[in-house]
């Protein structure tokens, strides 16, 4: 395998346009056009409704409510509190109340036009603050702890205290939710689904239909970007698509237009989280009590998943030795909120980096110097504040590495230089850790299938259990069994993902797509290349019965399988499978994983809920203009460790996209909804995703080298959500651009994203308390 | 009269009757996607923010072809009579080879989940065909209009500054002759496209447009439609009548005349871009006006037509004094164009009336006329606020004359008549600025929307004015 030069295996059909997602697929005339009517209202009862009169519209062939679900009116993932559709009450803008198949777009939408339905307003809960004021909880609060933080607190020299909020942020795939279910025979339906956990997709259309699982089929075989937002919620769209195709025994086709999928579905998580940490005078953390608020939304979806992980990295890369995270999960008026990419971890770790970047400010040190005196350390200070041992820790040796090729402390010198020159143009510079866990911290999910087939041309195909989305999974997944049998990667093609090869998966999400289901493809080829060995040690030993081939002697490549104790007995790859074939032995075999080692005591709070942790470390220098709070990234130094790379190009545009994925959440993207829960950001036009012009004028990524990581496949590493949390290192640069304002004086109002609207308002509060504190100490002068 | 609309697709001239309930404003993605083997193209906002829909349109130039790409969810159908339609499917060779933008992309890992890619391959290919070793700006520039949300762009500005290196030449240039010919055969004649529920009339001289709008003036009338077609793919309004006078050349024309530049109204912003170099301030706006894509099909005349209070060309032209040129049958007037615009997307334009030319005085030597934005992302966004701002100062630095125009903090695009007021006659100083910066909460009662906030519309609408002097002084203005 030379990874470094193995592209994508989608590349040549995405840069011609060939390569086929949902919307692009051909079917046969019978096609209808889903349209899904939604609750312009945050919170009502349905009085009354009438579909009589859209029914009659030519070329409409259904139009359903809640009534016409012949199975449970249930999509909720984990807890049943997600109704397929309204029944008497709607709880967020955008709810899903009825379904529409005509044969166009025109017709739909005429027959939307004459449904009468009618509300009476209830209030809404549209603000964490509010939904705390009501005491409107979505479930029991958690606690995790270690040490006896209030103790600490009480003790220590220093203390400060805040407040920090960080907002919701929209997955903004391109590609947005789609679904094309098309009949079978009797009950059966095929599902085109762009979704990220097909076996659930599934399991909630049987449940809808009131069918059984082996009925449907779903398959995935792309997804146009995904980041999580497709990880619960693409089960509705294909839900819907499922009840009309079924209704009107016709293939159904549902894509939301990209207003109303902002409008629907629901975003990251916004948090308000309050802090009080103690240190010492060199800034060692003593303790920390982190109170972590999020807004669910309406439904519970992943909510609680997420907040668990949010707690598990409240403490990011840093040894603390008293530590008390309380979380609570709000409901409010607005669509349910659900995975994005970080799942918590980038809301748990703003908190540890500003309470980092405050205790700098106090003690009137470089951040950087408190960062790395508060690092996890090797043999001591090892232990997380839920009792995972921090193993193979790569932090001290990126930070060496960083500090050193970013030429942190140089810059540092120049940066101060500039902002004394510069009244109106600030510099900022930051560097920031990421220790991410590795896992899906319920851990039953930590598991995954693969049905590895090969036919008599010696070709291989091959299922498992992971959507591709872009991430290069499939490319992985092709590489890996090509080299276990030591082919040509143009020998083996990675199927489309579907449920009737490899059943019950889980989604392809929590960064282990490739850890979970490379194992598993790993795990079927070791079974295939068994019964090959096998075989072929008995064929040589038939024209050597004297000196009889072993078949742990029997190895596997350059296109060919031979013996290496007796090199002269080869055979071509595919004549082998042939010959094989012909002595009636299988050549398709299933493949299983589940991730070793792991144990965590939900109720407990402690435990080893990761495998491992993967880590990086960005540093970014930003030049803010303090008058417009335009920002621009003069320069990144990222290094990020993946263990041994599968397919560095893959694994370097997962850590650069991450990050700038993530720098839109800091920066740019802003969702505001209005007074009565309704989305004010619903399309590009105000919701502003980074663009080309936004990316660092100097852009220099690197992979860790040497670390191979023990315990998984090929010794490589997840990468997919950490990279993003790198981008908290543009946040406080922009941070320590605005605080320079006041010579780092003054702890400046910051939330995040860091708008252009926040900057020039932070930079006018800092004006005004500079002012005041001059004039203070004029007084005090004159006196 | 033509009642059809031709144009070359796969090198074929193909053409479109409207017979088949196809209405004239359907759109270039939409009737693409309509089409089995050209769905390459993607919808991913249907409003021009994104470019997963961007294609190339080939037009005669000379005997050449000129190639510029567009958002074809933003273009109607028969805007492209008479031209070349470039869709990501023809960019291989016959031997199936990849183009050599897309290739690149293939080497540097520029597309994950590939639902951009179709739309980046299209930006790259026109910028491919007009820039040779394009720098970094030129790449970004080219490369704005689009959208990719998973790559971080970087590898995508690899390949395109990796591929484009052949000085445009590639597989399509052999077939150029022949699309020079088929192009040529398209009669590029006035049509009237009638279908039950739309006409849309497209007048190919100045006489037959101001004719047509003296008959029908509740006409919707456009050229580039980067505006109107929102109101088709957003709020599935159905236009009844549309005049569009992207064929009338005479619109198009920009004369550079020694005390002004004439611009005519149909225009496309990109045609103008070498023509404002001694206009910085202008200048500056079509550097963050929208993207490539955009810019061209928007015009000057659609910009200032559609008198919205954000308006990036109205608060940039203001300073200069420009003047809009209103024509109808019977009529041709001058208006200055502080003057043009009434109200909320008002103006002083009657029915019959149509924008015919832009004309810009050329400033005086010492006059000082600079233009900023302050938008959530810098490019491609709608303005949070703008200012055009216009100063000339006597020899003892004081200020003889003074322009404050501002766009996003009122209904209109308007001047800060009283910081104006106070400005004057006094001595360009910082502290005059900072004493004049109140003036500016007088002028104005911004308000909150999804944009920001009132009170950041005002601190940063007082900021500009500091900015503006900053930069006239030559310690504080540029990062040192």
């Amino acid at each position: 395998m030379n990874p470094g030069l193995t592209p994508h295996e989608s590349a040549a059909k995405h840069v011609t346009g060939e390569a086929v997602y949902i919307d692009d697929m051909h079917v046969n005339d019978q096609l209808l056009v889903g349209r899904v009517v939604y609750s312009p209202h945050a919170h009502a009862r349905i009085t009354s409704f009438d579909l009589s009169a859209a029914k009659a519209v030519a070329g409409v062939h259904a139009v359903l409510s809640y009534k016409d679900i012949p199975g449970h009116n249930q999509m909720g993932p984990v807890i049943k509190d997600e109704p397929c559709l309204a029944e008497t009450e709607v709880v967020c803008v955008g709810q899903a109340i009825f379904l529409i198949a005509a044969e166009t777009e025109e017709q739909a939408r005429e027959a939307e036009r004459l449904i009468k339905i009618e509300f009476e307003q209830l209030e809404p809960v549209l603000t964490i603050e509010d939904a705390m004021a009501k005491n409107n909880l979505l479930g029991p609060p958690r606690t995790m702890q270690r040490g006896d933080a209030d103790a600490a607190l009480q003790s220590t020299l220093h203390r400060i205290s805040g407040e920090l909020k960080t907002g919701a942020q929209e997955h903004w795939y391109l590609e947005s939710q789609v679904c094309l279910c098309i009949p079978g025979e009797e009950n059966e339906i095929n599902v085109f689904s762009s979704t990220q956990h097909p076996s659930e997709t599934q399991a909630l259309i049987a449940e809808v239909l009131g069918i059984r699982k082996h009925d449907v089929v779903v398959e995935v075989r792309r997804i146009g970007g995904a980041f999580g937002g497709k990880e619960t919620q693409g089960n509705h769209a294909a839900c819907w698509a499922a009840l009309l195709c079924h209704a009107t025994k016709r293939p159904v086709k549902i894509r939301l237009f990209r207003d109303d999928d902002m409008i629907m579905t629901g975003k990251r998580h916004r948090f308000l989280s309050k802090y009080e940490a103690g240190f010492d005078d060199d800034g060692n953390l003593l303790a920390a009590k982190i109170e972590l608020n999020s807004d669910g939304g309406c439904a519970v979806d992943l909510s609680f998943a997420i907040m668990e992980r949010a707690m598990l990295h409240s403490d990011n890369a840093y040894y603390i030795p008293n530590m008390h995270v309380l979380a609570r999960v709000w409901k409010t008026n607005l669509p349910s909120n659900t995975a994005f990419r970080g799942f918590g971890g980038p809301q748990g770790m703003a908190v540890i980096e500003t309470i980092i970047d405050r205790i700098a400010r106090r003690l009137h040190k470089d951040p950087l110097e408190i960062r790395h005196k508060n690092f996890y350390g090797d043999e001591s200070r090892n232990i997380t504040h839920y009792g995972e041992t921090v193993e193979h820790n790569r932090l001290p040796l990126i930070y060496d590495q960083l500090v050193s090729s970013a030429e942190y402390f140089q810059r540092r010198e120049a940066v101060n230089k500039f902002n004394d020159r510069n009244e109106f143009y600030k510099k900022g510079l930051a560097l920031t850790p990421v220790k991410f866990g590795i896992s899906f911290t319920t851990s039953f999910l930590n598991q995954a299938g693969a049905l590895v087939n090969i036919y008599k041309d010696g070709t291989m195909l091959v299922n498992h259990g992971g959507t591709e989305m872009g991430q290069g999974l499939h490319t992985k997944m092709q590489q890996i069994a090509a080299a276990e049998f030591g082919i040509g990667l143009d020998n083996v093609k990675v199927n489309a993902t579907n449920t009737s090869k490899v059943p019950n998966t889980s989604a392809t999400a929590a960064s282990a797509g490739a850890d979970l289901n490379g194992m598993a493809v790993k795990n079927a080829v070791d079974t295939l290349k068994g019964r090959i060995a096998e075989t072929l040690a008995h064929i040589f030993t038939e024209k050597n019965p004297e000196r009889p081939s072993l078949q742990q002697n029997i190895r596997f490549e350059c296109d060919s399988i031979f013996d290496s104790s007796h090199s002269e007995r080869r055979m071509g790859f595919a004549e082998a499978i042939s010959l094989v074939n012909f002595r009636q032995v299988s050549l398709s075999a299933t493949g299983f994983y589940k991730t070793p080692n792991i144990g965590w005591d939900k109720e407990k709070g402690w435990g080893k809920p990761f495998h491992y942790y993967a880590f990086g470390m960005a540093c970014t220098e930003v030049l803010v203009d303090t008058l417009t709070g335009h920002h621009t990234i003069l320069r990144t130094d990222i290094l990020h460790d993946v263990g041994d790379s599968l397919n560095p190009q893959i694994d370097l545009g997962q850590v650069e996209g991450g990050y700038i994925q993530g720098n839109g959440w800091v920066t740019t993207e802003e969702i505001k909804w209005d007074a009565k829960g309704n989305l004010m950001t619903h399309s590009p036009d105000t919701y502003k995703i980074p663009s080309v012009q936004d990316i660092p004028k100097d852009f220099r990524t690197q992979l860790l080298q040497n670390v191979p990581q023990p315990d998984t496949i090929r010794k490589s590493k997840a990468v997919a959500e950490p990279p993003l949390m790198l981008a908290l290192s543009t946040w406080l640069a922009i941070k320590d651009a605005i605080s320079a304002v006041a010579n780092h004086e003054i702890e400046p109002d910051f939330s995040l994203p860091a708008t252009n609207e926040l900057i020039v308002l932070a930079v006018e509060e800092l004006k005004r308390k500079k002012k005041d504190i001059i004039m203070n100490q004029t007084v005090i002068s004159t006196r | 009269m033509r009642s059809s609309v031709s144009f070359i697709l796969d090198n074929k001239v193909i053409s479109e009757d409207f017979k088949d309930a196809v209405l004239p404003t359907t759109t270039v993605l939409n009737y693409l996607r309509s089409l089995p083997v050209h769905k390459g193209v993607k919808e991913g906002c249907a409003e021009g923010d994104c470019g997963a829909c961007t294609v190339v349109l080939g037009e005669l130039a000379g005997d050449k072809i000129k190639y510029t790409a567009v958002n074809s969810c933003l273009v109607f159908l028969p805007m492209i009579h008479g031209k070349q339609l470039v869709t990501v499917e023809n960019l291989k060779s016959a031997d199936g080879a990849l183009h050599p933008v897309q290739q690149a992309m293939v080497e540097t890992g520029g597309s994950q989940c590939g639902f951009c890619t179709p739309g980046f391959i299209m930006s790259m290919f026109a910028l491919y065909k007009n820039h040779n070793q394009p720098n970094r700006e030129t790449i970004d520039d080219a490369l704005t209009g689009n959208l990719c949300r998973c790559t971080g762009y970087r590898p995508i500005v690899e390949a395109s500054a990796k591929s484009c290196v052949h000085c445009g030449l590639d597989s399509l240039t052999s077939w150029e002759p022949n699309v020079v010919q088929h192009l040529r055969s398209i009669e590029r004649s006035a049509a009237l496209i009638e279908t039950k529920h739309q006409t849309y009339f497209q007048p190919r001289t100045l006489l037959e447009a101001l004719t047509l709008k003296h008959q029908h003036t509740d006409a919707v009338v456009i050229c580039g439609a980067t505006d109107v077609a929102l109101r088709v793919t957003k709020k599935h309004e159905l236009l009844k009548k549309i005049i569009d006078l992207s064929l009338v050349d005479e619109l198009q024309q920009i004369q550079d005349d020694p005390d002004c530049l004439r611009i005519g109204s149909a225009a496309t912003l990109s045609s103008i871009e070498g023509s404002i170099v001694n206009f910085p301030a202008l200048r500056d706006t079509f550097r963050v006006f929208g993207s490539v894509q955009i810019r061209n099909l928007a015009t000057l005349g659609g910009n200032i037509g559609s008198a919205s209070p954000i308006g990036d060309t109205l608060s940039a032209l203001i300073p200069y004094g420009a003047k809009v040129v209103l024509q109808s049958v019977a009529d041709k007037r001058e208006v200055l164009l502080e003057n043009f615009i009434t109200g909320y997307r008002k103006t002083v334009r009657a029915d019959d009336e149509l924008i015919v030319e832009i004309i810009v005085p050329r400033p005086s030597p010492e006059s000082i006329i600079k233009w900023y934005k302050v938008s959530k992302r810098k490019d491609l966004d709608i303005s949070t606020i703008s200012a055009g701002f216009r100063l000339e100062l006597d020899s003892t630095n004081k200020i003889s004359s003074v322009t404050l125009a501002y766009g996003g903090m009122a209904e209109q695009v308007k001047r800060a008549r009283s910081a104006e007021d106070f400005l004057q006659g006094k001595l360009w100083s910082r502290e005059t600025v900072e004493q004049a910066m109140p003036f500016i909460d007088k002028d104005f009662t911004p308000i909150s929307d999804a944009r920001a906030g009132k009170e950041f519309r005002q601190v940063a609408a007082r900021n500009l004015l500091l900015k503006f002097w900053s930069e006239t002084s030559p310690e504080k203005g540029k990062p040192r």
